[in-house]
């Protein structure tokens, strides 16, 4: 790149960065601000003052941990991020188990109608939520699953299956019909093929369903909320607004270290799989 | 003969056989995920447009009919009316936002340069972040009181500017410092629609970033040949072949953010003044917390007609403009 | 009885949260209060003939989560589990975010299943069909101690259907809370709405604005209501028509709007509108407001920041007098139901009579927060409240004692004269009040105009539910 270029890229992708990871530099540093700091409105937010609003060198002393130390021992934030890794899992597992046979069948089989289905597969999405938590309380209700996250594991494949099954569709369609029909002549079964050749070119696509999937279930609220009463079973989601929370206190810099901890991981996550996922997205759903 | 043979074939040989056929082993394929749809969506959307057409109430999952009563009295309240509006409103603004700025920034973030990766991850966090979480930290961000977008405006003396600026678009008349992110209407409408581009764009890059990998490096050898470059390169080259890829990374956007519950819900719970309901959320505060049901159900319903309508006409425009 | 009192200081002081000054105001809170009642309030029970033995029945409890923390530790760790093991059930509690008690009172209707007993933050008249009615126990706490208060009764009655849908638990009065020092300052009263209307150009001109909000959140539509009831708007009459568009309700509504208009203008600042519940609290502690209208968190929470120059100057009051009236609302009315589908009716139904008749302890536990339904569930009425209240140390000396004067005398449900019925359940939750104050404050309405659409709205919200038999 010219020195021009160079010059260009920077002016352009720091401001960005800046402007998309502020919040969270700044929930950095509220997560271990005191309350007296953080209540006098004339302080810096940036900063960890004294009483009187200085700033010292030694700023670790005019700082506290004590905030994230309540978070992680007076309130069941660990168990809710366990709860909710587990349920992500399992939802990235039984989604991946639905969509890629369907996927597969609507790349390779199904011919015409393929490419409507992948229309109408996409519709699921537009389909608020809102309400249809009431519905299904009934439905979990009758499975005797309430009060449990494997409710949430029955669920939330709702909303994953459909894109993943769209996109591993369009990702299918990338793969060479060649390389299955030389396996075909070879003499393996549609299955087999399925199996030995078209399943580890996928990976791209699969890590792209992965990073999805779960990040939608990491999202997903209402239905956290609604079919799972008990603190220790929640999710995070769903725990910290409720826990954290209390009628008229909100308790900001516990808040603060709840958004980081579990936004860091994922972003290190996604950033690292960010080729793969762009080749998987590639792989073209769209053709 | 070929019936010979079948029938002389051992059960496992014909169940085989029958698999290795397109038109048994394509349903087979897909019917655990279409039976599973149908059921955990499917018959839950069906129960919530019967219920649209009853008086439930309370949380009750039946009533009396009602025909259209609760679409035609959605229709009469000028706050369903509004946050129609503003269903649209935000899901275009926000779309119209993501659409440039991941445009501008996926052309960027595709060269190499140092510090990559970690501009990268940063552009990535808000998407990591999980929706109810990174809200809350706006509503702190933006608070009445504490905000620290308005503290630090004042330091880097923006503040007055940005009300002249507000003035000078007649977004916001008689503003004043600090400014009330949350507390007027119009500055409330901007926030929401900037927190959910903020939270979009980085999903929208990656899906752009994708779409430039899948332009073939013999389009761009030929257009460098060709020597178009600059603008006429982005408008007859770049463009149409990234069409499609926009289309999708917006038609994504505007799904989400069209039927999205948590921000307007976490960041003004409709206020103020109810000036930014969205349909969500208004189904929400009438449905539930007001306990008309069956209008709720049919105020959440009421957009889903016009998504589809929008989704489907999207998608095909994409498939055509395909330049395989 | 010293290991009880210990077990007594040491769940409450070790349980606290935030930081440390909280703790220790927290136990200082406990000992000065406890000391005298160790003995007392374990008789209540009776023995406890099933401890440590195993439970056989169940009773599932939700309720939201207290805003004294202390409050639910003990509810939690010591009441359920001695009342379980004084009647053989194993009790579980579950505490919610009061915001999200409807959603997940929904859900578990809609799914038939659930707790056993549900509170709510305010009368759940939308769920009347859902419950069963508890005219029983109410008759039964009624003969023992005397008829319940007018705002629980107002709340929970529904003349239509004669029934009592939820059983009242607890209210909380809604004081002023003010800081002497700024008031003084200035030179502004809070003896009526006029004087307030004077003071607060006076109070920002100091640095210290009113704080009384008009934005989607239950202080405001507490307080706005309460200003209709003061200039005579009333939203409804007593067979709970809705009146407020006609007659000298409307002319009432129009005048409070206009009162609220001046003293935004003049004395507050964008921020009303952009309100969460907590955001009162907050500015108030922040030392920049001067008045707020709440229950006593704030008071309560300027004490337990440890910041007595703070708390020694927030002094509580009465809501100021109107030209018609002087009255307020519950700012909390905290009703128990027993759905349908609940699956221990009996141990719901002596639970709540227990809880009621014991209420001495969850009054104090509380902090006062939490008044009793029936008043005469403390012994001495009101008369014994007070004292009880005069009791709290923290200065100035005697500054609760004003509870009780308007838990007496001005404190009523939404919807006076008439009963909270649906249709104010549905217009509260709505946040149609706060929008109708708003958008006049705001200039973008005429009071007039205001005050007939809300009225229209109100309306149909009613025709709604008369079709539903429940007004």
């Amino acid at each position: 790149m010219t020195r021009r270029q160079k010059t260009t890229t920077y002016l352009i992708v720091v401001p960005f960065a800046i402007l998309l990871a502020f919040p969270f530099f700044f929930a950095l540093v509220t997560m271990f601000k005191t309350n007296l700091d953080l209540a006098n409105v004339e302080h810096s937010p940036f900063l960890y003052n004294d009483l009187e609003g200085g700033f010292h060198w030694d700023f670790w002393n005019y700082a506290t941990t004590e905030h994230v130390r309540f978070l992680f021992e007076e309130t069941n934030y660990p168990k809710w991020l366990l709860n909710t890794l587990m349920v992500g899992a399992a939802v990235v597992g039984i989604t991946l188990l639905l969509a890629m046979p369907a996927g597969y069948a609507l790349a390779r089989l199904a011919g015409g109608w393929g490419q409507s289905a992948g229309v109408a597969i996409f519709l699921v999405y537009l389909i608020p939520p809102t309400l249809l938590f009431l519905p299904l309380s009934r439905l979990i209700t009758q499975l005797d699953l309430k009060d449990s996250l494997w409710s949430l594991i029955l669920i939330y494949p709702s909303f994953t299956v459909p894109f993943a099954t769209w996109l591993l569709m369009g990702f299918f369609k990338t793969i060479p019909q060649e390389l299955e029909d030389a396996a075909l002549i070879d003499g393996a079964s549609r299955l087999k093929s399925l199996y030995l050749i078209v399943l580890p070119i996928s990976l791209p696509g699969i890590l792209t369903v992965v990073i999805f999937a779960f990040s939608l279930c990491v999202n997903e609220f209402i239905y956290a909320f609604t079919f799972i009463s008990s603190s220790e079973q929640r999710t995070v989601s769903a725990g910290v607004p409720n826990d954290l929370i209390r009628g008229d206190v909100f308790f900001w810099q516990s808040l603060m270290a709840a958004v980081l901890i579990p936004t860091i991981p994922l972003a290190l996550l996604y950033n690292a799989f960010l080729d793969r996922f762009i080749k998987g997205f590639t792989g073209g759903a769209f053709r | 003969m070929e019936a010979q043979a079948a029938r002389a074939k051992p059960v496992s040989g014909r169940w085989r056989h029958a698999l290795e056929r397109r038109s048994v082993l394509a349903p087979l394929l897909i019917a655990p995920a279409v039976v599973f749809m149908a059921l955990v969506v499917g018959v839950p959307f069906a129960w919530a447009i019967y219920l649209s057409f009853t008086d439930a109430i309370g949380g009750s999952l039946s009533g009396n009919w009602v025909g259209f009563d609760n679409f035609t009295n959605a229709w009469q309240d000028d706050n369903f009316r509004r946050a129609l509006r503003n269903t649209f409103i935000f899901t275009l603004a926000s779309q119209a936002v993501v659409l440039v700025g991941a445009a501008v920034l996926s052309n960027f973030l595709v060269r190499d340069f140092r510090g990559k990766w970690l501009i990268r991850f940063l552009v990535v966090l808000p998407w990591a972040a999980p929706v109810v979480l990174s809200t809350i930290g706006w509503l702190w961000l933006l608070d009445s009181l504490y905000s620290v977008v308005n503290w630090t405006l004042a330091r880097l003396h923006l503040d007055n500017g940005l009300v002249w600026l507000l003035s000078a678009v007649n977004l916001e008349e008689d503003a004043q410092v600090p400014l009330q992110w949350l507390g007027r209407p119009n500055l409330a409408l901007v926030a929401i629609t900037l927190v959910h581009a903020w939270r979009i764009l980085p999903f929208a890059v990656v899906i752009f970033i994708a779409g430039r990998a899948s332009i073939p490096n013999e389009v761009e050898d030929a257009s460098r040949i060709d020597g178009a470059t600059g603008v006429k390169k982005l408008w007859y080259i770049d463009i149409p072949l990234q069409l499609p890829i926009a289309l999708v990374a917006v038609l994504f956007g505007i799904v989400f953010t069209a039927v999205d519950f948590a921000v307007v819900y976490l960041l003004t719970r409709g206020g103020p003044f109810n000036s930014t309901q969205v349909l969500p959320t208004w189904a929400y505060f009438i449905g539930i917390d007001g306990g008309s049901l069956g209008e709720g159900a049919a105020i959440s319903l009421f957009l889903f007609p016009l998504l589809v309508v929008v989704s489907v006409g999207m998608l095909f425009f994409a498939r055509r403009a395909q330049v395989t | 009885m010293a290991d009880v009192a210990d077990e007594l200081v040491r769940s409450s002081s070790a349980l606290t949260r935030g930081d440390l000054l909280k703790k220790g105001t927290a136990a200082a809170f406990a000992i000065g209060m406890f000391g005298g009642l160790t003995d007392k309030s374990f008789g209540f029970y009776g023995p406890l003939k099933y401890a440590n033995k195993q439970l056989s029945g169940e009773l599932r409890i939700m309720q939201w989560a207290h805003f004294v923390p202390a409050y639910d530790q003990w509810l939690d760790n010591t009441y359920v589990k001695q009342w379980g093991e004084a009647n053989d059930v194993e009790v579980k509690v579950d505490h919610i975010n009061n915001a999200l008690l409807y959603s997940t009172g929904a859900s578990q209707v809609a799914a038939q299943s659930g707790h056993d007993l549900f509170w709510f933050i305010s009368p759940p008249s939308t769920f009347q069909k859902q419950v069963i009615p508890v005219n029983d126990i109410v008759q039964e706490v009624t003969k023992k101690v005397g008829p319940m208060s007018k705002v629980a009764r107002k709340s929970t009655y529904n003349p239509k259907t004669k029934q009592f849908y939820g059983f009242p638990d607890d209210y909380a009065p809604d004081p002023v809370q003010y800081r002497r020092s700024y008031l003084q300052e200035a030179g502004v009263s809070l003896r009526t709405w006029e004087d307030l209307r004077k003071g607060a150009p006076k109070l920002k001109a100091i640095g210290h604005p009113v704080g009384l909000g008009m934005s989607n959140e239950i202080d405001s539509n507490m307080l706005l209501t309460s200003l209709l009831y003061c200039y005579g708007g009333f939203i409804q009459n007593e067979e709970n028509r809705i009146v407020i568009g006609q007659g000298a309700n409307r002319k009432g509504a129009i005048e409070a709007l206009q009162v609220m208009r001046d003293i935004y203008r003049n004395g507050m600042s964008d921020e009303v509108f952009a309100w969460t519940a907590a955001s009162n609290n907050q500015a108030f502690l922040a030392s920049r407001l001067s008045v707020a209208l709440n229950a006593i968190s704030i008071a309560r929470s300027a004490e337990n920041s440890g910041n007595t120059a703070l708390s020694d100057d927030t002094w509580l009051a009465s809501i100021p007098r109107g030209p018609v009236m002087r009255l307020g609302n519950e700012h909390v009315m905290g009703v128990f139901v027993i759905w349908k589908f609940a699956k221990n009716k009996e141990a719901a139904k002596k639970y709540l009579v227990d809880q009621q008749l014991g209420y001495r302890e969850h009054f104090i536990r509380s902090q006062y927060y939490n008044f009793p339904a029936w008043t005469g569930a403390i012994k001495g009425g009101f008369k014994s409240i007070r004292q009880m209240t005069a009791q709290d140390t923290h200065k100035p000396k005697g500054k609760y004692t004003i509870l009780t004067t308007i838990a007496e005398k001005y404190t009523t449900n939404p919807g006076h004269p008439g009963n909270t019925t649906p249709v104010i359940d549905e217009i509260f939750n709505t946040y149609l009040i706060p929008q109708m104050f708003a958008v006049v404050a705001r200039g973008e309405s005429t009071p007039a105009e205001a005050v007939s659409s809300f009225a229209q709205k109100a309306q149909g919200i009613y025709r709604k539910w008369k079709n539903q038999g429940l007004v």
